[in-house]
């Protein structure tokens, strides 16, 4: 079949791979942090491939951004909900 | 002059002149009859080597007759041509062999065709066709017909008489001590462990029943071989050959590099006059079983024998030749067509596969999923895609957005000429399925047929980039993907703005959900909408009752796209990717994880999920018992592994390896990309070869690897419907079902 180039798996893999001296020398609680955003580009693969940008790398750090963005979000939102619920309690209480 | 009229059983060169037909004739008899079928060979190249393969062909014995003519060649067109032909087809393969070592520079064209191929395109034949044939007193034919269509979905299928040959036990693991044979008036067992089985009555059923089709279990690789073998040990004649001047025809095993893996076919015996299947040399036997491969041998034009043991690659590769000979276009022996050059920036943008989604993990009710109808050959039918017709000129990533433009659509590509009678048969078969009932009698050929189409589908995607292809062309290929992207793409965005939420995309699938819609006809407009986006045709496969797409063992928070199960409405439970589609998972856990899976696809609906536990704790618990207690059949446990590597290529003393040994030290060395059956042991060796000689001691199972492997397969199907790991099920005295009540059930579910 075709596929001279690197499948947009193989190059998350290798700019992980890349990166690895990078996380070696952040602290534990840092390590997870940089593996939750690599699993967000993970996620986005898809969009990543059809993108087909030359520097990869460009469109993974879009994608965990836009999980961080929907993390946000939906904190955002949580945050509201539990405001609502507060500002309805005191109203009772009132 | 005399008439019959019949099924066409076999075609092959005459040792002579011409080629030999046998016919099962209406009045029940089998006859042979000879046609005069003479066969052109094409070469093209410098003027003086042309000149001087006409002087070398002229001082051959035979007779061949010469000239210069032009052909269409499918890339650069009109082109001039020595043509030579000869009454003769048998001698053309070693005359081949002979011009391509003197004449490697010459071009050569329609030289290594099958001659079954050659008589379809000119007379519309094809295995088992209906014809009508006026031959002479000689049994020399001078007018053939065709009766019927290969693209008929209903027809008379030949009153085929049917020999089956079967050891009582698989030899590959022991020497089987009887063989069975029977066919509809008889029934008789061979006694092998005497030291001169008597052949006589195989002699007798083979001239009494006179068989036109003999199925055997391990034919090919041991049982025709030893039958041969003792015949010429007591000097009797095994007509198994029809034709009593015939010759079995021996093809030697082989091993091959396709697809990333290695692939081993076993050695074959055609008979003449008659047909032979071996049900574990067949490829695809399991999917679709014998209508499968006669299916097979109708639409590709290529002997029942012949496409029995072959991938359907080279099946849909004599499909494209038939038609390249129809419209006299002529066959290379190879693709000739490389790549264009491209820039690296469009390499990244056109070298790419299907789009695939990371499915939202977790447990989801009311899912429907929807497939394209083939969509790559639809694709390439509809847009005309073929390697004569792209446009090489610009990059395809950005004609595609434009599906309408990227294709020079004034002559029908080769391709699509192939594809779409194929394709039209295929959606009249599924239809007719969906109306049909499963007891139906012809539920089981149309089943066999859509499988077989289905294969034949798949592969001539590959074969538009394959290495080997005769009219591959990669660019060709590459449009392929950018329109299925581009399509499956404008199906997202058609359900997204119909308010589906988009749970997983795959290559030409799409899984979506929307509160409110259950029922078939609430799916309507959305296939009606990408119908229309796309002008693709498009299905609902089914409305899951409850679906779950499972995360990567690695790590739990990445999907991976083709590993879910699910329930349908009407029960049908479906996996992919998980251990019970697994060909390397031993059985017992097999079948454990498909018991959970058939109680789980009683529950009604998600809630109802959780009252299926109880009846799951006791399976499991039973079952772990028996594991623990060594209760479980020993061939429950095989695992089968395909060698990839020779012994001596290994580094490490993995199982497979100690297997490998064991069969090695009793003579049984598998070739490459032959699977190996195994049971792993504790300590050294790691593994006990199923196959190798001697007795095994069942106390050297080892149980713990089993276990780990148990509770994998049980996980895999608990951790999404409970939300936790099945390590509850060990603690079972503790559990109860208050216990299970908070659980979320959607707990994997990302927001």
């Amino acid at each position: 079949m075709g596929n001279v180039t690197p499948t947009i798996t193989d190059i998350l893999h290798a700019e992980e791979t890349n990166l690895a001296r990078f996380r070696r020398a952040l602290r534990r609680e840092d390590q997870l942090v940089f593996d939750d955003l690599f699993t967000a580009a993970y996620k986005h693969r898809a969009a990543a491939a059809y993108a087909g940008h030359l520097l990869p790398f460009e469109t993974f750090l879009l994608a965990m951004q836009i999980e961080d963005h929907k993390e946000v979000t939906h904190l955002h939102r949580e945050v509201e909900n539990l405001r609502a619920q507060i500002q309805e309690l005191l109203s009772h209480s009132k | 002059m005399n008439e019959y009229t019949g099924w066409l059983l076999d075609l092959y060169p005459h040792p002579e002149r011409g080629i030999l037909l046998w016919l099962l004739c209406d009045d029940g008899r089998r006859r042979c009859l000879r046609q005069d079928f003479s066969v052109t060979f094409y070469a093209a190249g410098s003027f003086h080597r042309l000149r001087d393969l006409w002087i070398f062909l002229k001082h051959q014995p035979m007779r061949i007759e010469l000239s210069r003519t032009e052909r269409r060649d499918l890339f650069a067109g009109p082109i001039v041509v020595l043509a030579a032909r000869m009454d003769s087809p048998v001698i053309l393969p070693g005359l081949f062999q002979t011009l391509t070592c003197v004449f490697p520079d010459l071009t050569f064209y329609d030289a290594d065709l099958h001659i079954a191929l050659r008589h379809a395109a000119k007379y519309g034949t094809f295995p088992l066709a209906r014809c009508h044939v006026a031959a002479d007193e000689q049994n020399v034919i001078h007018e053939i017909n065709v009766l019927n269509s290969k693209w008929d979905i209903d027809y008379d299928a030949a009153p085929l008489r049917i020999l089956t040959i079967e050891p009582d036990i698989d030899p590959m693991h022991d020497m089987p001590k009887k063989l069975n044979f029977q066919t509809k008036r008889n029934c008789i067992t061979l006694d092998l462990d005497g030291s001169k089985p008597s052949l006589g009555w195989i002699n007798y059923l083979l001239s009494q029943d006179d068989p036109d089709l003999i199925v055997t279990s391990h034919g090919d690789t041991w049982l025709l071989p030893l039958l041969l073998r003792l015949a010429g040990e007591q000097d009797q004649p095994l007509p198994f050959n029809r034709d009593p001047h015939g010759q079995i025809r021996y093809k030697k095993e082989r091993s091959y590099f396709a697809y990333n893996q290695v692939v081993y076919r076993g050695q074959q015996f055609h008979l003449a006059g008659r047909m032979h299947l071996d049900i574990n040399n067949t490829v695809m036997y399991h999917d679709y079983g014998i209508d499968g491969v006669l299916e097979m041998a109708r639409v590709t034009s290529l002997p029942v024998q012949t496409v029995a043991r072959v991938s359907p690659g080279t099946g849909i590769s004599a499909m494209q030749i038939v038609t390249a000979l129809e419209n006299e276009i002529l066959v290379p022996l190879r693709k000739e067509q490389t790549e264009r050059t491209k820039t690296a920036s469009q390499l990244f943008r056109e070298d790419m596969g299907g789009t695939v989604y990371d499915p939202i993990i977790g447990l989801h009710e009311d899912v429907a999923e929807v497939d394209f109808f083939s969509m790559y050959p639809s694709i390439m039918v509809r847009f005309n895609i073929s390697p004569e017709t792209v446009d090489t000129t610009k990059p395809t990533a950005d004609l595609v957005t434009d599906l309408e433009n990227m294709t020079r659509r004034e002559r029908c590509g080769l391709i699509p000429q192939t594809l779409a009678p194929l394709l039209e048969k295929r959606y009249k078969l599924k239809s007719q399925l969906l109306t049909l009932s499963r007891f139906d009698c012809r539920y089981k050929s149309y089943k066999a047929g859509t499988a077989a189409h289905k294969w034949l589908l798949v592969t001539c995607f590959g074969y538009l980039g394959y290495k080997n292809a005769r009219f591959g062309k990669i660019e060709a290929h590459e449009a392929v993907t950018a329109y299925g992207r581009e399509v499956l793409l404008r199906a997202k965005e058609a359900a997204e703005d119909l308010g589906f939420r988009v749970l997983h995309l795959y290559v030409d699938g799409m899984w979506v959900k929307k509160p409110g819609c259950k029922k078939p006809r609430d799916f309507q407009p959305l296939l009606e909408e990408v119908r229309k986006r796309t002008s693709l045709p498009i299905a609902l496969d089914g409305i899951y009752k409850w679906v779950a797409f499972l995360p990567s063992r690695r790590n739990k928070k990445i999907a991976v796209p083709n590993r879910y199960f699910g329930v349908f409405q009407d029960g049908e439970i479906k996996t992919r990717g998980i251990e019970t589609r697994r060909h390397d998972t031993p059985a017992f856990i097999r079948e454990t994880q498909m018991q959970i899976l058939e109680i789980l696809a009683k529950a009604s609906d998600v809630e109802s999920l959780k009252e299926c536990l109880s009846e799951i704790r006791a399976v499991v618990r039973e079952r772990q018992n028996a594991l623990r207690l060594g209760l479980v059949p020993l061939d429950q446990l095989i695992v089968h592994q395909t060698i990839s590597r020779n012994l001596n290529e290994y580094r490490a003393p993995v199982p497979a390896f100690s297997a490998l040994e064991q069969l090695e030290t009793v003579g049984k060395t598998p070739r490459l990309g032959q699977s190996i059956r195994l049971i792993y042991t504790l300590g050294m060796p790691r593994a006990h070869a199923w196959d190798a000689a001697g007795n095994f001691d069942p106390r050297r199972v080892n149980i713990p690897r089993y276990r780990r492997l148990f509770d994998r397969a049980v996980d895999a199907i608990l951790e999404p419907i409970t939300g936790m790991d099945s390590s509850w099920l060990t603690k079972v005295n503790q559990l109860t079902f208050d216990n299970l009540q908070g659980v979320s059930m959607t707990a994997f579910q990302t927001p």
